[in-house]
């Protein structure tokens, strides 16, 4: 793991330290990846020793880490502390890594470019007028310019793939319920995993082995079974790629990559299967459907009662929770609450909520179908490149079609791994494969082979010494 | 006529360790807001981690409610905005709930009726809002408190049922430990919907009140509730479907300020709790933590310790007390005792103490050495009563105890005889006096003999050596009046006698010369029709008195006819367990006009000699029990015994022994007290019901109604039924005890006009008659220190043993 080293004790060395610093001093304002950079109260969290004393990591500002901000990019959350870590977090610290700081993503992870954050917009590495993707923007952006090997995230319907497609970095979102969640912002339940941005396969394969585990206080969490592990003498050895075919609407130029992308595997001696994912045209409804139903009872908890955002004045107790959250939500957060209050009123669940969900389950078998046959898939990310800031780029509603070949490894709880595949017109492209639950071991093998041939790209902005 | 329906949500609060979904503690009456976390507190990025134990506790309620247990139960978000709820939607269950169609078995005024359970399921609790002034204050501490929903089916009918089934509910919780069962402080809490209809048109508008913090304002607000709406209905009003509240200062319901719209809950399953599965090792654990049920248990008393009702009722009402009693009957105490001590002595400084039986400093081991020792003679109960008390102060066994205080008893014959002997020599006169049948200085000579020894004497010795000495154990004939120690006037009119003519027919009998004490009462001559509050008080003292002496061998009673079926009943009730016999007779005629009063008098002496204890009356040359007893005048002039076939199941005296102690004058004043508020009415066809209120206005507090059939009147919305009766009689706290004219069960089943009487709360007497019935009346006053105490003691009857 070559590619660690220079990071490994960086943060213990109080001169060290000062560079670093500084370093992230004249990157930091051009990208905008953090909400809060302290490493020193990071350092005061973390343990002294273990494999990965000193090293610098980022954390989404969806994840709790004791006396950090915790925002989720929403100003309903302003000024909050969370007085606990997430076990993700705390797994990492007690393994020696220190949190740097919180990072930039869309309102409550609501979003595919960390533009709806009420606090700040994050850059693009490649290109500053573009954005980060999302909602793990800052997260991808800051291991993308070096700022740290790697990043925490979360990934509910692609948040972690999609931005790391986009900043030419890796995006692992591992099988639902392998890593804890207790500290993770709820957004939907049933399809956010804490997921890692990091610039190589290696670091990702290896935080992966530390932050996973069942945890007492996350009951949905699971001990994968040891065999999915594969150890090193009895690694199983992916043959068969299945590829997603078909009119799949992408972009001119991830198109290409796309075609190449495949080139590259068959040369490594892959078996390239094309496969039709029958059900891709129902994954955004039914993503949207459930996850939003989830979300409207997941944030009814903002309130500004306990924590957060209170409004100035408040004739009585409901006056406060309806001005509270009139003022502290962004509008997409508040779509997305309307809608999901819709899709689960009486009377109308049957025909929604209920229908997503026997929907959900035809998809798993779906892929159960396919890894019947391959043993993993391919897939693109997002139809597009980095897209610009503002009117010049996706409007919410393109973005929540684009989200279509994210979700599909959400809603069926298996693991997918975003790989950049090089550069087309001078930008990050990004693909996925995807693989049965537990069988992270296969995303690595793969993407470890293809980088072999295809290297991450290093951004222009990334002029770290360390990575 | 109306149907009413019922249902019932109750709430417990499980006694956890710690709360259902984190680790915090479930305790209360802290510092607000000091018993939370992060996740009970709501905070972003929580999860919730299921507690087994509550989980658990959940099932074993429902299994105790006879339900189906679910082999796999889902969570599920309850979606709406409250303050004091941290998460603004309630983690509780909807479609795979613990439980399901379960049922509890009541009874209420003879009525058993078997409740079904909808459901059992578990949720969180919510925190509590504290408004101040302009303040608005909120206390997590009871945030995620383990609550268990119970949902019963519309199936009962009146507020009485609701409380029977709070209160027995409320008892089995407290029996399996998982709640406390305190409605006051809000660990258990009951919701109650009601809709009333037209009879045989199903259920009605539901209307669910709410803030019913004791099981007596369930009944109060059902029962208003019921008559609200059955009167909007009767004035061709509709009702609306609402929810109310109970004003418990004002003893009403009250419309809730309109919500702007009706809740909808949006439930769908917790996704960050996977579904609970009972395996069998679950499954076991729950049967494990089952225990015998609070009525299941009453009836193993009953039956394995001979107990009589109202005593296995006081032992099991706590599962406390029943552990308590069982142990110490497992240390060698008889188990009549130690019932009957651990409801009266024990009790009473338990109450003095202001503590309950565990936390007490008695414990079973102490209190059996204490019940063998007085088992054994070996102290009298005066002295065994000061050594519980001791044990109350002192950490020393009884023996310890005895030992210390020098209070060893002297229970040796040979010394206690020669003792005897020295007093008797010393008071030749008292012996005469006594042995010519005048027992008045007995207690002087025990009182001597006691203050020789130094009071140390076991008093029964000393009883038994000098009625061996002295030869006094002996037959008792009281003369209380009626023809039997009457005579006939010049005008060939029976008039009141003494007891001359009795006197007479024992001496000149051989078997019975010189041996039986006859005394006149009640003091003065009268005939049986005359009896007053006075007479009846004079015969149950002298009774008792001699009871207690402990020197009478049996007990005769003379007595009118036409009113024995009302004192032998009464005297049953008081002294149904005295150990010797007390029996009545009577003649139709005076002694001295032929041989009727004479063969039943000496055949009442020689039951009186030789029967069993209690009460009986001699006839004729039969035996009768003393209850029921109907008279018949014709040739031959007899008695016989109403609803013969049920009298066995109704007969035992619930009662324990009367033991006086009171004046002669104050237990006048009592059964006065008592039959100015007593009134005995036979009801009629076209009786005009309204009649009564003017008997209601008078005072009268409790009718015996003499029903027609086994318990049917009219009960019609007409000047010509006991509707009105009932309903002012229900304000004013009027009791009806229901007899029938005709033989037969009086138990509201079967017709709808008997059951419309069981609704309005009428008292069924079963088989008893309606003399029976007003003596235990008037017996249940002796006991009774309120109106409450009474309806429990006419309830009462030793179910049905032998």
């Amino acid at each position: 793991m070559s590619s660690m080293t220079r990071w490994i004790g960086l943060l213990s060395d109080p001169k060290n330290l000062e560079t670093y610093q500084r370093y992230v001093e004249t990157i930091e304002p051009k990208i905008g990846a953090f909400l809060e950079f302290d490493p020193r109260r990071g350092l005061t969290e973390s343990s002294a020793e273990g494999p990965l004393k000193g090293v610098p990591f980022a954390v989404k500002d969806i994840l709790a880490v004791k006396g950090f901000r915790l925002t989720c990019g929403s100003r309903i959350l302003e000024g909050f502390v969370s007085p606990y870590t997430a076990t993700a977090v705390e797994k990492l610290q007690q393994a020696g890594a220190v949190v740097v700081g919180k990072t930039n993503m869309d309102e409550f992870g609501m979003g595919s470019s960390s533009d709806t954050s009420f606090y700040k917009r994050t850059n693009n590495p490649w290109d500053l007028d573009r954005v980060a993707g999302g909602s793990s923007g800052g997260s991808a952006a800051a291991v993308a310019c070096g700022l740290v090997p790697f990043a925490l995230g979360s990934d509910t319907g692609g948040s972690v793939r999609q931005p790391a497609a986009f900043c030419g970095i890796y995006g692992l979102k591992p099988t639902y319920g392998v890593v804890s969640r207790y500290g993770l912002v709820a957004y939907a339940s049933s399809l956010d995993v804490v997921g890692i941005c990091a610039s190589t396969v290696e670091i990702t394969a290896e935080m992966f082995t530390h932050i996973r585990g069942k945890d007492d206080r996350d009951q949905t969490s699971v001990e994968p079974p040891v065999k999915a592990w594969g150890n090193e003498g009895a690694e199983r050895q992916v043959r068969r790629i299945g590829v997603v075919t078909g009119n799949l609407g992408l972009e001119a130029g991830v198109e290409r990559a796309y075609k190449t992308t495949q080139e590259v595997l068959r040369s490594l001696g892959y078996e390239i299967e094309p496969v039709e994912l029958s059900m891709l045209e129902y994954y955004a409804p039914v993503y949207y459907t459930i996850a939003m139903a989830e979300a409207s009872a997941n944030l009814a908890r903002y309130t500004g009662i306990r924590y957060g955002y209170r409004p100035e004045y408040a004739e009585n107790p409901e006056e406060l929770v309806r001005k509270a959250r009139s003022e502290g939500f962004g509008d997409e957060v508040k779509l997305r609450i309307l809608l999901g209050t819709y899709v689960l009123r009486s009377g109308f669940q049957d025909q929604y909520y209920q229908r997503a969900q026997r929907i959900r389950t035809a998809i798993r078998k779906d892929f159960d179908r396919v890894f019947h046959e391959v043993d993993v898939i391919l897939s693109p990310v997002f139809p597009t490149q980095a897209f610009r800031h503002g009117a010049e780029g996706l409007d919410p509603f393109q973005q929540k079609v684009a989200d279509r070949f994210t979700t599909a490894a959400n809603l069926a709880g298996i693991p997918a791994l975003s790989f950049p595949a090089g550069l087309e017109g001078g930008l990050p492209v990004g693909f996925q494969l995807m693989a049965p639950v537990f069988a992270e071991d296969l995303l690595f093998q793969v993407a470890r082979r293809f980088a072999g041939v295809v290297p991450p790209p290093k951004a222009p902005t990334n002029t770290s010494p360390w990575s | 006529m109306y149907q009413s329906f019922i249902g019932l949500e109750i709430h417990i609060q499980l006694l956890t360790q710690s709360k259902v979904f984190c680790s915090c503690p479930v305790r209360f009456g802290d510092e607000p807001n000091t018993n939370v976390c992060p996740v009970c507190m709501g905070y972003p990025g929580v999860l919730p981690s299921l507690n087994r134990e509550a989980v658990k506790y959940g099932y074993v309620v429902a299994r105790a409610l006879n339900c189906q247990l679910s082999p796999v139960t889902v969570f599920e978000r309850k979606n709406y905005f409250y303050p004091d709820m941290p998460k603004n939607y309630q983690i509780s269950q909807y479609a795979f709930p613990i439980g399901r169609n379960g049922y509890m078995d009541i009874e209420f005024r003879k009525k058993k009726k078997r409740v079904r359970i909808h459901e059992v399921h578990l949720e969180e609790d919510a925190g509590k809002s504290i408004h101040a002034g302009d303040l608005s204050l909120l206390d997590y501490n009871r945030a995620g408190t383990p609550l268990l929903e119970i949902v019963t089916e519309p199936d009962l009918e009146i507020g009485e049922e609701a409380e029977v089934l709070l209160q027995n509910f409320r008892r089995m919780v407290r029996y399996l430990g998982v709640c406390d069962g305190n409605m006051e402080e809000g660990s258990l809490r009951c919701d109650a919907n009601v809709s009333v209809n037209l009879r045989g048109q199903g259920l009605g508008k539901k209307v669910e009140i709410k803030n019913l913090n004791s099981s007596r304002f369930v009944r109060l607000a059902l029962n208003y509730e019921i008559a609200r709406q059955e009167e909007i209905l009767s004035r061709g009003g509709t009702i609306l479907q609402e929810t109310r509240l109970w004003n418990e200062n004002r003893d009403i319901t009250e419309g809730m300020r309109r919500k702007e719209s009706a809740h909808d809950y949006r439930y769908f399953p917790e996704p960050d709790l996977p579904p609970f599965t009972a395996d069998e090792i679950f499954l076991k654990e729950v049967e494990e933590s089952l225990v015998e049920l609070p009525d299941q248990r009453k009836n193993r008393f009953l039956t394995q310790y001979n107990l009589s009702e109202a005593l296995a009722e006081f032992l099991t009402a706590e599962k406390s007390t029943a552990d308590f009693f069982e142990r110490t009957v497992g240390q060698g105490a008889d188990p009549a005792a130690a019932a009957t001590w651990l409801s009266s002595d024990v009790q009473k400084l338990l109450n003095r103490q202001g503590i309950t039986l565990p936390a007490s400093p008695l414990s079973p081991e102490r209190f059996a050495e204490l019940l063998v020792l007085l088992q054994e003679g070996k102290i009298h109960g005066k002295l065994g009563k000061q050594v519980l008390e001791i044990l109350f102060q002192e950490d020393k066994s009884p023996a310890q105890i005895l030992k210390e205080r020098g209070w060893e008893q002297i229970t040796d014959l040979g010394t206690i005889g020669g003792i005897v002997e020295k007093i008797l020599a010393r008071n030749p006169h008292v012996v005469e006096t006594i042995r010519k049948g005048d027992m008045k200085p007995w207690g002087f000579l025990v009182g001597q003999i006691m203050k020789e020894t130094g009071g140390k004497a076991d008093p029964r010795v000393v009883q038994t050596l000098l009625k061996e000495r002295l030869q006094a154990s002996s037959l008792y004939l009281l003369t209380f009046g009626g023809a039997i120690s009457g005579r006939r006037d010049r005008d060939g009119m029976v008039v009141p006698g003494g007891s001359i003519a009795i006197q007479k027919i024992l001496q000149q009998d051989p078997a019975w010369k010189d041996r039986v004490r006859v005394e006149e009462l009640p003091g003065e001559e009268i005939l049986s029709e005359e009896i007053t509050p006075a007479d009846w008080a004079t015969l149950i003292l002298r009774t008792a008195s001699l009871l207690q002496e402990g020197n009478a061998k049996g007990i005769v009673i003379t007595h009118g006819t036409d009113t024995l079926a009302y004192t032998a009943s009464l005297f049953h009730w008081l002294f149904g367990k005295a150990e010797i016999p007390l029996v009545f007779t009577a003649a139709s005629l005076p002694p001295e006009e032929g041989t009727e009063a004479a063969q039943n008098i000496l055949q009442a002496v020689e039951l009186a000699a030789q029967g069993r204890g209690g009460v009986s009356v001699v006839f004729g040359g039969e035996r009768f029990e003393p209850v029921n007893l109907r008279f018949s005048s014709l040739d031959p002039m007899r008695f016989y015994t109403w609803n013969q076939k049920r009298i066995r199941k109704e007969a035992p005296s619930p009662f324990p022994l009367f033991g006086g102690g009171l004046e002669e004058e104050s237990l006048r004043m009592r059964i006065e007290g008592i039959v100015r508020r007593v009134f005995i009415v036979k009801v009629f066809p076209c009786m005009q019901g309204e009649q009564l209120l003017s008997l209601i206005k008078a005072g009268v507090r409790f009718f015996i109604l003499e029903l027609f059939d086994t318990g049917t009147a009219n009960l019609r919305q007409s000047p010509f039924s006991l509707k009105k009766a009932f309903e002012i009689g229900k304000q004013e706290g009027v009791h009806f005890f229901c007899t029938s004219q005709q033989e037969g069960i009086v138990d509201f089943s079967g017709y709808v006009t008997a059951h419309a009487l069981w609704k309005e709360g009428a008292i069924p007497m079963g088989g008893l008659a309606t003399e029976s019935v007003y003596t235990k009346l008037i017996a249940a006053s002796l006991y009774a220190e309120s109106d409450e105490e009474i309806l429990r003691w006419m309830e009462a009857n030793s179910a049905d043993i032998g």
